[in-house]
């Protein structure tokens, strides 16, 4: 055994374990067994500096992947390093960057970060580090944060420059004559957090990538990248996908681990008939003061700001601390400041902190070392974040506890039942399609503007000489004599789109009522014209809200407290349109499968209110929000004609609608990716097939190859649905499967379960 | 299965409207076509070509005699196809002018086409490396730093390296002497305010790039010609207006009918010349002036006479301003005060100056006078933090006195 260090924490994990009333709600307890390190020598030539600075902090040996990582760097290979918090992933990147600064000063670094707070945080280690090794190494961030007389400084002499993808697009690349010194010394790219660039943000940084290699050739340098990554299914992937050259995956783990007890913990049921589950949050909060009271250090995650704060308060009722004491229990999200922020890191790194609740501020990598216990109250949305906010409890030596506790929502009842999704199936992939059309002519744009491209190079794809002929159409660029593209155009292309533009963004949601607005929270953008309407009731914790203007440019809803005997219920209409087939299976009697280019578009057109308990419909009201349309890639399910004849068209609508709930919940479970990046949208009577059709649809403009992915595991995504269905414990339908009865009607999940056995 | 360039027509037909492409003719043709329109003379060089357009224009006998003193220069201005100093904004026509004898001979180096860029920019290096001093409007921002963008683009270091050290840019000047009477520091508005000069068929910088990319697309050089104009008045208004600027300098701003003399002041000071600064700034203490202007050519003027050691006019200069009740009174009594406690050693005369200043805000604060609360806030600190600390000091130094008198 390892526990050379029997802590009461270890002791009191084992209690809750074995107590009685927690065994009830245990939906799965799953232990990983502890692990010893694994050391590796020193690789040869380190700078003895270098070496002296880790020893003085305490290391005594690399662990195996670090001495991989380093020797795959020294190699010239570049690398995806994928080990769990806390196991000195960093290392693997700062250790080969300072050895070849302390060789050469000239050698430079450009360190890419997710966030500017990652970014700072990183400037800390790394000064840290550099000053432990005596080495000067001049190095800054260089963000929107970086005061104008640093940035001129930075550009001429950083040998470590630590920035955002969002920066390298828009002011460094476009301006790389400025930066002629460290593209033409540059020997290493570090991409951190990697396992972020998914989706639409994946695409874009891939194509800044293609970007900073058309200047790194330009200038002569050929850079090694180095890549971090939390644990996705795929990271080597996803790396050669962002790079377009191969990587080496260093996984295998050597630091150290306790004993780790994993669980999925669901509340009792409250409500039978509606499938209503005790709050997640009270849970929470029981499991905490358990474990908190029993000396293990603990960190619980809530999904909002309100909720971090209202857990927070409760668990310092519980634990006031003697008068004139410190709180031994503290808040952290994002709204607090840096220095509030950095306090409460010191105090979890040196225990003086017992208790935190936070929002996934803390998921991404902020250095806060290994806790005794992690507890997520309320599935985070993806796999891949579940288990960064689990890996937040994990010791060296002595045991840990990870939780997850479901809420009523219809994804965290789907894994209370199935918690095999959560342990046994890979973590989500990280997909992107840098092809995506928008998105590659945007950089191609940018790119040309950064240097010229001759009619021969490819940028992406093949057919780069044709998207070069549309930019010229488009009268951007000019093809010269010398067979070469050149940007003529008077704008600056960079500046004309944002990384991060195709994320879907929230309206915030301001109340007026006091002498002071004040922001009551956020919805997404695609429930906004439902929710916050003009004249819509917008209900938040219990209270009723008039939404008296929405201003869609700005993206903000202003309302006021108002008290009225009614709600409101928009019709949202979603009309999908089939562009484009690529693909089709013919899987009779199955019925068809397809899969293509669609065109999406909703609008809300009107809402009725409805009066409270007798449900009268009171009035109603036009509701002027443009249309929003995007082109997406989808795949569809025609269901065959013998099936669907045997149902009533309300029954049949009923179903549709079940179907659709439990197709997205299980698809983004089987796609792993957030339920919001997959659209759904069933027709009874679908325009394109003239038949019942359940469509799927990537939720991003262009698409980042969701739905193509889906398209080859239909099977699987039927026989889950049906799984989910059938194995619901419910009657007549509850959020777990396919929605409660009164939206599917009173046959609704019988009708589903008999379409999806039709469909297998 | 659709292919990628079905997709893109589709793309293009939904953005409606679609540009054919139009091809342009040969490069050859492209330089010498150019360089015939303009009847200009073509510098080939093994890595392209450039277009250069070679103009005499005389200069008044005045602007000849003021600028004789100065060092030779180079007037340098660009065009440009954009206003983004990003590495994508490329020079297309650089203006360089320089003194030969009555004359302003300006050259304008015209670039055929993209692929000829690297020639026109060593040649404009050449020449502007003959001279020793390069003179720009706004170079310090545009002109430079784009031409330096360019050589890097191109990896013209050792060109980079030989451009002139000293480049004195016309546009702060030009700010502090007449951004105020004009309204505006634009080469133009100085232009038509102070050189009286007027363009006819000029062209709107705002047109310039498009003109150019124009006449890329297979349009006819003569959309150029409005632009070669336009820069070669540029370069002209360059020299007229740095010989203007040394006739101000030169005692010209006595009878200077748009000036601002606080401004003019300020340059005098820049340039070292403190005693006509302080001419410039008493002259222009004249009633009528506003108050926040005279207060800071006050101070202009009484710290030039405080390094000059004339403690007694800096300190007149300032009770001269206290006649009427007002914020600005009780600054001009906390400066005297402060006149009094550093240069005359006086602390008591200065606790009866900071006294007064502060009876004088009690009574500004009454009538309504000056300022809004904020300010009237802020000088009160000031004045009560003085006072205060001179009680103390004087207290102290009476003490100091009595003990010597007991000693004694």
């Amino acid at each position: 055994m390892l526990t050379d260090r029997p802590t009461t924490a270890t002791d009191a994990i084992e209690a809750l374990l074995a107590d009685s009333a927690l065994q009830p709600l245990v939906a799965a307890h799953r232990v990983l067994e502890p692990r010893p390190p694994r050391h590796a020598p020193w690789p040869d030539g380190l700078d003895p500096r270098l070496m002296d600075a880790l020893r003085s902090r305490g290391v005594e040996a690399l662990y195996t992947h670090q001495a991989q990582a380093l020797e795959a760097i020294r190699a010239r290979r570049n690398v995806c390093v994928v080990t769990p918090t806390a196991s000195g992933k960093t290392l693997c990147y700062n250790l080969p960057v300072l050895d070849a600064v302390a060789r050469d000063p000239a050698a430079r670094a450009l360190y890419l970060f997710p966030t500017k707070a990652l970014a700072a945080d990183q400037l800390v280690e790394l000064r840290a580090l550099a000053e432990a090794a005596e080495l000067d190494l001049k190095t800054h961030t260089y963000d929107g944060d970086t005061p104008p007389n640093v940035r001129s400084v930075v550009r001429a002499a950083g040998q470590v420059v630590i920035t955002n993808p969002d920066m390298l697009h828009a002011a460094i690349l476009p301006h790389h004559t400025k930066w002629f010194k460290l593209f033409e010394n540059l020997q290493f790219v570090v991409i951190d957090e990697l396992h972020t660039y998914r989706g639409l943000f994946g695409s874009h940084v891939a194509n800044v990538i293609r970007r900073l290699r058309r200047i790194t050739n330009h200038y002569g340098a050929d850079p090694i990248f180095i890549c971090a990554s939390a644990t996705i299914a795929n990271p080597r992937d996803l790396a050669e996908r962002i790079l377009e050259a191969p990587v080496e995956l260093v996984d295998d783990n050597g630091a150290p681990s306790g004993r780790r007890h994993i669980l999925v913990i669901n509340p009792p049921v409250a409500n039978e008939q509606l499938g209503i589950r005790g709050s997640a949050l009270l849970t929470g909060q029981r499991v905490a003061e358990r474990l908190i009271s029993g000396g293990v250090q603990t960190i619980a995650f809530a999904k909002s700001r309100t909720s971090v704060e209202v857990l927070t308060t409760y668990l310092r009722e519980t634990f006031a601390p003697p008068p004139g004491h410190p709180h031994t229990i503290r808040g952290y999200r994002g709204g607090y400041l840096p220095n509030e922020r950095k306090e409460i890191e010191r105090g979890l790194r040196d225990g003086r902190v017992r208790g935190v609740v936070a929002t996934n501020a803390l998921e991404l990598g902020i250095d806060i070392g290994g806790l005794d216990a992690a507890i997520s109250i309320g599935y985070p949305g993806t796999i891949a974040s579940t288990w960064q906010q689990m890996g937040r409890a994990g010791r060296r030596t002595s045991t840990s506890l990870s939780a997850l506790i479901c809420s009523s929502a219809p994804i965290d009842q789907f894994l209370a039942a199935h918690p095999e999704y959560l342990f046994d199936t890979s973590p989500e992939h990280g997909l992107i399609n840098p092809d995506n059309l928008h998105v590659l002519l945007n950089h191609l744009r940018a790119s040309s503007f950064e240097l010229p491209v001759p009619a021969a190079e490819r940028f992406g794809i093949d057919e780069t000489p044709s998207l070069l002929d549309v930019l010229e159409e488009d009268g951007y660029l000019r093809r010269a004599d010398d067979d070469r593209y050149y940007w003529s155009h008077e704008n600056f292309p960079a500046s004309s789109f944002s990384l991060r533009s195709g994320a879907p963004e929230n309206v915030v949601i301001v109340d007026t009522t006091g002498d002071r607005n004040r922001v009551l929270g956020e919805v997404d953008l695609f429930a906004a014209p439902l929710l916050v309407h003009e004249k819509a009731i917008y209900i938040h914790e219990g209270v009723q809200y008039h939404v008296d203007r929405l201003d869609w440019d700005e993206r903000k809803a202003f309302v006021t407290r108002t008290d009225v005997d009614y709600y409101t219920d928009a019709d949202l209409g979603i009309t999908l349109k089939v562009l484009e087939v690529f693909e089709e299976a013919d899987r009779l009697p199955a019925g068809l499968r397809q899969r293509g280019e669609v065109m999406v578009a909703w609008k809300v057109t009107m809402f009725k209110k409805i009066k409270y308990h007798t449900h009268e419909n009171v009035g109603w009201g036009s509701i002027a929000i443009p249309e929003q349309e995007m082109h997406t890639t989808a795949c569809w399910l025609v269901l065959p004609a013998e099936v669907v004849n045997r149902y009533d068209r309300d029954t049949l609508d009923g179903a549709l609608i079940g179907l659709s709930r439990v197709a997205r919940t299980t698809g983004s479970l089987l796609l792993m990716c957030d339920p919001r990046d997959l659209g759904v949208l069933a027709q009874v009577q679908a325009p394109f097939t003239g038949r019942p059709t359940l469509y799927l649809y990537d939720a991003v403009p262009g698409g980042v190859g969701l739905t193509e992915r889906l398209f080859t595991l239909t099977d699987q995504l039927i026989r889950a649905c049906r799984e989910a269905v059938d194995s619901c414990p419910c009657t007549d339908g509850c959020p777990a499967c396919v929605g409660p009865a009164i939206e599917v009607g009173p046959r609704g999940k019988a009708t589903v379960s008999e379409l999806l056995a039709a469909l297998s | 299965m659709r292919t990628l360039a079905d997709r893109l027509a589709e793309m293009r037909a939904q953005r409606g409207g679609l540009v054919p492409p139009r091809h342009a003719p040969a490069a050859g043709n492209r330089a010498e076509g150019l360089a015939r329109w303009f009847a200009a003379r073509l510098q080939v060089a093994p890595d392209g070509a450039a277009v250069v357009v070679e103009r005499r224009v005389a200069l008044p006998p005045s602007t000849v005699a003021s600028l004789a003193d100065l060092a030779p220069a180079c007037y340098f201005d660009t065009e440009t196809t954009g206003l983004s100093t990003g590495a994508g904004t490329v020079v297309f026509l650089a203006g360089l002018g320089h003194l030969d004898g009555d004359q302003l001979v300006v050259r304008q180096l015209l670039l055929p086409d993209y692929p000829h860029e690297a020639a026109l920019l060593r040649l404009a290096a050449g020449e502007l490396a003959a001279m020793p001093r390069v003179v720009t409007y706004n170079g310090r921002g545009f002109d430079l730093p784009l031409l330096i963008t360019r050589l890097t683009v191109h990896r013209l270091f050792r060109e980079m390296a030989s451009l002139p050290e000293v480049h004195d840019d016309l546009l702060p000047v030009a700010r502090r002497l007449y951004r105020r009477p004009l309204g505006g520091a634009r080469l133009a508005d100085v232009e038509f305010g102070v050189l009286g000069v007027i363009r006819n068929s000029d062209c709107p910088g705002s047109e310039v790039p498009s003109r150019y990319f124009g006449y890329l697309r297979g349009g006819s050089p003569d959309l150029l010609t409005d632009v070669l104009d336009h820069n070669l008045q540029d370069i002209v208004s360059l020299a007229l207006l740095e010989a203007e600027i040394v006739r101000m300098r030169a005692g010209g701003w006595r009878d200077a009918p748009v000036l601002d003399r606080h401004g003019m002041a300020v340059e005098l000071l820049r340039h070292g010349a403190s005693e006509e600064a302080l001419q410039v700034a008493e002259a222009a203490m004249l009633p009528g002036v506003d108050q926040d202007r005279a207060h800071s050519l006050r101070r202009m003027a009484a710290r030039l006479l405080l390094g000059a050691g004339q403690v007694e006019r800096a300190e007149e200069l300032w009770t001269a301003a206290t006649r009427r009740a007002s914020t600005d009174a009780a600054a001009a009594w906390l400066e005297v005060a402060r006149i009094r406690e550093r240069h005359r050693g006086d602390l008591r005369g200065a606790l009866e100056a900071a006294a007064t200043a502060s009876r004088v805000l009690d009574l500004a604060f009454a009538l309504g006078r000056g300022g809004g609360i904020l300010e009237l806030g802020r000088i009160r600190l000031r004045v009560e933090a003085r006072l205060r600390r001179l009680r103390r000091w004087v207290a102290a130094a009476e003490r100091r006195t009595a003990r010597a008198q007991r000693v004694a």
